[in-house]
């Protein structure tokens, strides 16, 4: 095959290993980002996406009020990160295309990779179907059930997974690799 | 290629920072009801009828259709009421704590939260003077921090000051139409 990232110039080399390492410290950002906002645990990532959507009521047929004391302790308690539907459909609209984006750079170092047809068909999926998964398992956690909560997590873990072996493959084939290399 | 580009720009250009926390509830709570030793949260939950009307006062529903206010009490004497108003912009959303004197006016305005990208225009339009704008007014005034603030500031500080005076609005909506009317003298 003409495109070969292993025998590629070697200018070609250094794009592809600045891209990744810029996309790794996205990766690394995003991570943290989801640590503050959300969390890795089953739990938190359903305390954000579900919130209080899922135990809604209907609406009173006339207004009601409630109320009970609150101590100062309730309004220092650290409140929970909700993304309401109103969000996450701005967040869905803004990050889907950008992990489309990635996932689509990826793929084309794939495509450069000494790998079986079958593994590079397998890598591509894994790449695109990571972000479904996470913004699949957000929507059914907000308006199925709080346990789909564990697709976002294998959706994110699936994304970091697939950025990790697509580095390290290509790191390896471009700059380790030396059999049936023409330097 | 420069499909893929494009696309790479206008999600960079668009994208939502996180938020950050400007003054935590308690200290707004402190700030707006001053002196109070006591607090009892009040939730009205808006029958359709109702949330229709406050919708067409101000364009706006509360989150579940539930208004929540906090009213403060020292010694058993009314201190005051506040609520905390989310107001949701392209940029993403602002949280603005609005409290409220035992005669109904507004003793004070803090926006409590923004995101990172907003919290610039934030503290520019505070520091010259937004949320004094807003002290006395009642139930019925319109809030116009930023028509004032025009002409002094940058656009977006001047244009962040309109997302609150949003907040302020449906809080000033609210309060008057929710709790005075059922609550006077809190």
């Amino acid at each position: 095959m003409l495109y070969d990232l292993g025998r590629a110039d070697l200018r070609i080399k250094w794009l592809v290993t600045c891209l990744l390492a810029t996309l790794g410290i996205s990766y690394v950002f995003g991570a943290l980002m989801v640590s503050l906002y959300a969390g890795f645990t089953p739990g938190r990532v359903a305390a954000t996406y579900a919130g209080r959507a899922m135990s809604m009521p209907m609406p009173p047929e006339t207004t009601m009020v409630m109320e009970h004391p609150m101590s100062m302790e309730e309004f220092v308690k650290p409140e929970v990160h909700e993304v309401d539907t109103d969000l996450l459909v701005q967040d869905t609209h803004v990050h889907v295309p950008m992990y489309g984006v990635i996932a689509a750079a990826l793929s084309l170092v794939v495509v450069g990779l000494s790998l079986s047809q079958g593994w590079a068909l397998a890598l591509i999926t894994l790449l695109f179907a990571a972000p479904w998964l996470d913004f699949a398992g957000m929507w059914l956690t907000k308006f199925v059930s709080g346990r789909f909560a564990t697709v976002t997590l294998i959706g994110g873990w699936a994304m970091g997974l697939g950025y990790l072996v697509v580095t390290a493959l290509a790191i390896h084939q471009m700059w380790f690799r030396t059999r049936g290399v023409v330097r | 290629m420069n499909l893929l580009l494009r696309g790479a720009l206008i999600a960079a250009v668009f994208h939502i920072t996180p938020a950050v926390v400007l003054v935590k509830r308690p200290d707004a709570v402190q700030a707006l009801l001053p002196g109070a030793d006591a607090y009892l949260a009040r939730e009205v939950h808006l029958s359709d009828p109702d949330a229709h009307r406050l919708h067409e006062l101000v364009d706006w529903s509360p989150e579940d259709g539930v208004l929540t206010f906090y009213r403060g009490t020292a010694s058993a004497t009314a201190v005051g009421a506040l609520m905390f108003v989310r107001v949701d912009t392209p940029h993403g959303p602002i949280e603005v704590a609005v409290g409220f004197t035992p005669q109904g006016a507004v003793r004070g305005v803090i926006v409590t939260k923004a995101t990172v990208e907003m919290k610039p225009w934030v503290l520019e339009a505070v520091g010259a003077g937004l949320v004094e704008r807003y002290h006395a007014l009642k139930p019925g005034d319109m809030p116009a921090g930023a028509a004032a603030l025009a002409g002094h500031l940058g656009n977006l500080a001047v244009y962040i000051a309109g997302e609150v005076d949003k907040g302020v609005a449906r809080a000033l909506a609210a309060y008057g139409t929710f709790y005075a009317v059922r609550n006077a003298g809190a």
